[in-house]
């Protein structure tokens, strides 16, 4: 019996221990919704060699994850085939800046793991790797990046526009200047203020647009608007029908957030004022003037209507804790015991209601519930 | 008169036996040349990743010491409004798709001999000077050449091109797929000089799988067809590339090979040396009738 117990503990328990031991560690490294050929190459990995792919490939391409630009290097020295090349000192900040009208840190960083981008050098090789024909050694992925861009706009593909000396450019004298390429060769882009059109719209030709407004009070990202702006945008010069945009297409610009069917909303005969909160019929006291506009409006760009009703925001206040002073109107002994609804009935807090307790007579003119005191 | 006779059939054993025994030496010479055209060398043109810098051009031009053009020659982009073909100076050139109606996805690709798996120009020439070897190399031989141009009417490419301007030694100028470089494990000039890697050099079977594979993961990139895997019975250098640029840039060809109806004659026809044995079989058979007519007519005599 003894015996029997033994070898009943053998067959059954000791496979349930291991695969309790394997099936911890399996859980901690592994999802179940991942097919194993995404990590491993080989059909049966085992802990010694379990054949995980040195890089992310096309199965990982989901796992790239936003940045911030913040995160960007400034300037990155390509010197890593520097035996081979001229070593090329890449403007990477700007870049990325540009990169942002586009698809942001993908454009250039394909395959990127989550939680970090790994530089060019470390999936691509110095040399080819015959195993792996789809991956392009790191001569031609970095020129891929580079000039594939580059050659859209400039139509040029000189070595010169990133290698200062290249032996073979003998006669082309370098464009660029070796602390800052695209510093120097590009000037700042300005952002304007505000922007006057002039359109054909008889009853309305003149469209005012903030720039300056759209960017800082209403929180519009460049992105937002200029969407799918490259470098040939701007810059092909030889095809500039390219900025030449229908009427459809202006339009739609602004109809994407403002949705009216009024044409005087943005076209008038002359210049439109700025923006001020007080032209929505809510001008800010002094109080709402400090809040960002996404304190109130937390939707960014299509900032829609609010209900001005005070506890529409300040929902939270009552009687025990609002303190009446901060309107500048100390109320007396006789008045702070009150609720604020018997004063401000239908939550109309603009202006009270003696007419409840007081005679017809009584009103904020000839009355006071208390006295007016400077605002703290 | 016997003695004449005599010599007569020793000369036309002679020639006989010559004719029978060099078939099969020009077949042991070509013993070596692949059929096995997976493992032969070939190279994957991907038209979408060329940015038409024409590397491709100064690599070769200086590989195969064509000219002397200097560097700034081969930044010329305005070589892009026309299309080009292979001359005696180049014997590959980059062209820009023919929809030229937007810049920014224009395609560039390089034409150059194309190495065919069964080569017309090697089937047309009549002296052997083409022939289809290792490595997949059709390889042009100027000292058997004797400038009938045949290939270049062949070539359903038109890529070569003829030296009408060398008086004396004329040769047929095309690609050598840079034969001395890729027998000693390097990669074509073109190939080594692409800065994109647009040019991928390896075993023609790993290519046509990889081709396969690029197609897959970007379906939107390119249209799901590897030219020169089939076209032709195959060729050594393939093509991807955009719908257009499949459609109005490469030729459109069928994937009959070329050579197989006028070779399956040709062969057909001549296998086992049979016209000849028919030819001179006929001829004693003739010689043999008349010496039986003579011998009649010398019996005859002596009778009378």
């Amino acid at each position: 019996m003894r015996q029997f117990i033994r070898y009943f503990f053998c067959v059954l328990m000791v496979p349930l221990l291991v695969s309790m031991v394997f099936g911890t560690a399996y859980a901690q490294n592994h999802n179940s919704d991942l097919e194993c050929k995404r990590c491993h190459s080989c059909d049966n990995p085992t802990e010694d060699s379990p054949c995980i792919h040195v890089c992310p490939t096309k199965a990982s391409k989901h796992f790239t994850s936003e940045h911030l630009l913040s995160e960007a290097p400034d300037t990155i020295v390509l010197d890593h085939i520097m035996k081979q090349f001229e070593p090329v000192r890449f403007d990477h900040k700007s870049h990325a800046k540009m990169s942002q009208m586009n698809s942001s840190c993908k454009t250039c960083h394909h395959y990127s793991p989550k939680d970090r981008i790994p530089p060019c050098h470390e999936c691509h090789g110095a040399e080819d790797n015959p195993n792996n024909l789809r991956q392009p050694s790191l001569k031609g992925a970095y020129h891929r990046q580079c000039m594939s861009c580059h050659r859209e706009w400039s139509h040029d593909t000189k070595c010169v526009v990133c290698h200062l000396s290249c032996e073979e450019d003998a006669g082309f004298v370098s464009e660029a200047d070796s602390t800052d390429i695209v510093g120097i060769s590009h000037p700042v882009i300005a952002v304007p203020t505000v922007k006057i059109y002039h359109t054909p719209y008889k009853p309305g030709p003149v469209v005012t647009f903030y720039h300056d407004e759209h960017v800082d009070l209403f929180g519009f990202e460049c992105v937002d608007c200029h969407i799918d702006e490259n470098c040939g945008y701007c810059h092909d010069l030889s095809h500039p029908d390219n900025l030449v945009k229908t009427e459809e297409e202006k339009h739609a610009m602004c109809i994407n957030c403002h949705q009216i069917n009024n044409c005087g909303h943005c076209h008038d005969h002359k210049r439109k004022p700025a923006f001020t909160h007080a032209s929505t019929g809510f001008p800010l006291n002094r109080y709402h003037n400090q809040l960002e506009c996404r304190s109130c409006h937390p939707t960014r760009k299509k900032i829609g209507k609010l209900d001005s009703h005070c506890n529409s925001c300040h929902g939270g206040w009552n009687q025990q804790n609002f303190r009446h002073s901060i309107t500048g109107l100390m109320l007396d002994e006789n008045h702070i015991e009150w609720d604020c609804v018997d004063c401000h009935p239908g939550n109309a807090y603009d202006k009270p209601d003696c007419s409840g307790c007081h005679d017809d007579d009584i009103s904020m003119e000839n009355g006071l519930p208390g006295e007016y005191i400077i605002r703290q | 008169m016997n003695k004449d006779r005599r010599k007569f059939l020793k000369m036309a054993t002679a020639t006989v036996a010559a004719a029978t025994i060099l078939p099969s030496v020009s077949e042991a010479s070509l013993e070596h040349c692949e059929e096995d055209f997976d493992n032969a060398f070939g190279v994957l043109v991907d038209t979408t990743v060329c940015i038409g810098c024409r590397n491709c051009e100064l690599a070769c031009d200086r590989q195969n010491e064509l000219t002397d053009h200097p560097k700034s020659y081969f930044m010329d982009n305005t070589v892009f409004d026309s299309r080009r073909r292979p001359s005696v100076e180049s014997y590959t050139v980059v062209n820009s798709s023919f929809d030229s109606s937007s810049t920014d996805n224009k395609s560039f690709g390089k034409i150059q001999c194309m190495h065919c798996n069964h080569p017309a120009c090697v089937s047309a020439c009549i002296v052997g000077a083409l022939t289809k070897c290792k490595h997949g190399v059709v390889s042009y031989d100027a000292w058997k050449c004797i400038g009938c141009r045949y290939c270049m009417v062949a070539c359903p490419f038109q890529i070569p091109a003829y030296e009408y301007k060398e008086a004396l030694k004329p040769r047929v100028m095309k690609c050598t797929f840079c034969y001395d470089l890729i027998h000693n494990d390097k990669k074509p000039a073109c190939v080594e000089s692409c800065p994109v890697e647009a040019l991928t050099f390896g075993k023609r079977g790993d290519l046509i799988k990889h081709a396969h594979v690029k197609i897959e993961a970007a379906p939107n990139n390119y249209y799901d067809h590897v030219f020169g895997e089939n076209e032709i019975g195959g060729t050594s250098w393939m093509y991807l590339a955009n719908k257009d640029f499949i459609n109005y840039d490469l030729p459109k060809l069928e994937e009959e090979k070329i050579p197989s109806l006028t070779e399956s004659i040709q062969h057909g026809i001549f296998k086992s040396f049979l016209p000849p044995l028919a030819l001179y079989g006929f001829l004693g058979l003739v010689m043999h009738s008349i010496r039986q007519d003579k011998k009649k007519e010398e019996e005859n005599d002596e009778q009378s």
